[in-house]
């Protein structure tokens, strides 16, 4: 199955990604290609369905005999966010790295020194990271910028 | 400084028990291994940058604390080269992308702590795949890396750049990180031996993430007593990674000489079918790749059927060795790049959502909004491959397809853990090649991704399954180009992996000695 460059458009937006026209349509026809390649795995069991399945067909799969352990289910890629930074003075510095008996209990404890972190911050002040303005306030973007509205592209992120 | 030129051919076992006992000192070792790069580094680029300063320092105090009558450790003055996707306080990281330029390790990963605190010298930062995707070191953002073996042929990937280094002999130890293959494939191109230890093995704390229901790191030696060894040091339980067991490690050289006698090597029935399938498909896409026309005399094409004559040959060895042969069936082995690209690409594409531009990494320049700082930043950071597969895994993850994807995907491996543990309960250890064929040349599959993603066939399964692995070398093909026999055993038991590798290794009696093919050198 040919993706089209819609298609492509879609996802690159999601993905967070932007791409010319032509990478559109070389992407088009190489993720094409590998859709097609593990879209074997439709056919692998007996009683698949034989067309690429909607949510309802393929939960239809027979249960397997062994308990399976699913990998943990990635999310969506969503618009990242900031990490809260706690402050300074609650901060002690970072220990060595234990080799101790492992933490039995879900309890705080130190993390990352806030100027350790932002010595790889692309922009910062004072302690915060520091961005470009959420709203674009120019007006006319000619070239193919998908925006991050709000409701596109993060309808995935719960 | 009294010059040592054969420091650098030691097993590490063998060079920390001299520099332990004070025979040879770390700076000496050092200084040999350093000698030895200047000398293969022009023809193999293995390194993205050599710590030469911090590792003399660090040699010194090895140096010191053995005079203080103390004991560095396992791997005193061991030189190790470490995949660039491992994070060493203090020195850069980029795993080869351009999205990481300039980012400096706020912390050491507990791996590479425990290399330290063995005693080990890390010499550099090695070469890699962006972001460990790719099989054959091509989609780093900074420069190819060659094999040793064969100048104009790929080191594999994505560890590509610490199996030269290691096959090269500039380094004793390689470390990598192995997702769906990439600690085995680039030691089976490159002749030496790759383990993928069990999943929850090794801590990823300090790892950067690419598919983390995968993700391990792996030692790259020249031998299986140095691999073993180096398993050891870095296994064990880490409360920074959640997913690392609670497990003793155990002593995985204590029983590494006692033989196969009897034990139950499982051989993989449907390896054939998929070699011929592999050939085939090889032989449809070869005339359309770029480098066709540029057929090399000296290297030519790699015969279809030398990975089935070697693995043949392996298995007569292993015989030999007196173990007993048992056919297992993994029907699921044909599906296993497809499950393979589907949750790999699922989880990279939501792990590598943290590359924006804003915490860490490189910021577009002309990003006027947040908007433009996330587009921008990913689109001129991550390097082709990176990006088609957020894409791919966008796409298997995205509404009306996670379903026939990424759920059907996950039955399928379902599936196959079933097949792979039922295998494992008739035979202690199951055998594959490591690989579908030798080392490919440079530029080969680079216009083919599939093609590219076809050389993990064998590598997968214990991947996905989170089994134990090691690649040892089992020959050479008709081209002069290393060969690889896979070892898989059951979880945690790295003990019976190790010990069948070494069996093997004794009766192949291999030896690592790359020709530097393609290059005017004397590599002896």
């Amino acid at each position: 199955m040919a993706l089209t460059t819609e298609e492509v458009r879609k996802i690159a937006s999601l993905a967070r990604l932007r791409f010319t026209p032509e990478e559109e349509a070389a992407l088009a026809g190489q993720l094409g290609k590998i859709v097609d390649y593990i879209d074997q795995l439709q056919h692998f069991e007996a009683g698949a369905p034989p067309e690429a399945a909607t949510g309802a067909a393929a939960s239809e799969v027979p249960p397997v005999p062994l308990a399976p352990i699913v990998p943990m289910a990635p999310m969506a890629p969503m618009a990242p966010m900031i990490p809260m930074i706690p402050p300074p003075a609650l901060l002690p510095p970072l220990p060595p790295i234990s080799r101790a008996a492992p933490e039995d209990d879900d309890v705080p404890r130190p993390c990352l020194p806030r100027e350790v972190f932002l010595a790889n911050a692309p922009a910062a002040l004072d302690g915060f990271l520091l961005v470009p303005e959420v709203r674009r306030t120019s007006t006319a973007d000619t070239r193919q910028v998908p925006e991050a509205r709000p409701g596109v592209g993060d309808d995935q992120s719960s | 400084m009294t010059s040592h030129p054969d420091l650098w051919e030691l097993p590490a076992e063998e060079l920390a028990r001299r520099i332990r006992g004070g025979e040879v000192s770390a700076a000496a070792a050092l200084a040999s291994a350093l000698e030895r790069t200047a000398r293969v580094e022009p023809l193999v680029h293995a390194y993205l940058e050599i710590f030469e300063e911090a590792a003399r320092v660090r040699a010194g105090e090895i140096d010191r604390s053995v005079a203080a009558g103390k004991d560095p450790g396992p791997l005193a003055g061991v030189p190790v080269a470490l995949k660039d996707n491992l994070n060493l306080a203090g020195h850069r990281l980029t795993c080869a992308s351009r999205i990481l330029e300039g980012y400096v390790a706020p912390y050491t990963a507990t791996a590479v702590q425990r290399l330290l605190d063995a005693g080990a010298v890390i010499v550099g930062r090695a070469n890699m795949d962006e972001f460990a995707m790719g099989s054959s070191c091509e989609s780093s953002a900074y420069q190819e890396t060659r094999n040793p073996w064969d100048v104009a042929t790929v080191p594999g990937g994505s560890s590509g750049g610490p199996a030269a280094a290691v096959a090269a002999g500039s380094v004793a130890l390689g470390i990598g990180s192995d997702t769906g293959g990439s600690v085995r494939q680039p030691a089976a191109l490159c002749g030496v031996v790759g383990v993928k230890p069990t999943y929850g093995r090794v801590s990823r704390y300090g790892l950067v993430a690419f598919a983390s229901s995968t993700d391990q790191v792996g030692p790259i030696a020249r031998g299986v007593r140095d691999a073993a060894l180096a398993t050891q040091v870095i296994a064990g339980h880490d409360p920074m990674d959640s997913t690392c067991a609670e497990r003793p490690v155990g002593d995985l050289l204590a029983t590494i000489e006692e033989g196969i006698a009897g034990m139950r090597v499982g051989v993989v029935k449907e390896i054939d079918v998929v070699l011929a399938a592999q050939a085939a498909a090889a032989a449809a896409t070869t005339p359309a790749a770029p480098a066709a026309p540029a057929v090399n005399p000296v290297g030519g094409e790699p015969a279809p059927g030398d990975m089935a004559a070697s693995f043949r040959g392996a298995l007569a060895a292993l015989e030999e060795a007196g173990a007993e042969l048992v056919e297992v069936s993994i029907p699921s082995l044909e599906a296993a790049i497809a499950v393979y690209y589907v949750i790999a690409t699922s989880e990279a594409s939501a792990n590598l959502a943290r590359f924006d531009g804003v915490r860490y990494g490189r910021r577009s320049p002309g990003a006027a909004s947040l908007a433009e700082v996330y587009f921008d930043s990913r689109s001129e950071g991550f390097g082709a491959e990176v990006q088609r597969r957020i894409m791919l895994g966008t796409f298997t993850l995205s509404s009306g397809y996670y379903e026939a994807y990424y759920g059907k995907a996950c039955a399928v491996l379902a599936q196959m853990r079933a097949e792979l543990t039922a295998a494992l309960g008739r035979a202690d250890v199951v055998v594959t090649p490591t690989t579908p064929s030798a080392a490919f040349r440079l530029g080969e599959k680079v216009a083919d991704p599939l093609a590219m993603y076809l050389s993990d066939v064998f590598t997968t399964p214990a991947s996905l399954v989170g089994l134990p692995a090691v690649a040892v070398p089992s020959g050479l093909d008709g081209q002069g180009l290393p060969l690889s026999l896979q070892i898989m055993g059951r979880p945690f038991e790295e003990a019976t992996v190790f010990r069948a590798a070494r069996a093997f290794e004794r009766q192949v009696g291999w030896q690592v000695a790359p020709r530097f093919r393609g290059a005017e050198v004397a590599a002896s």
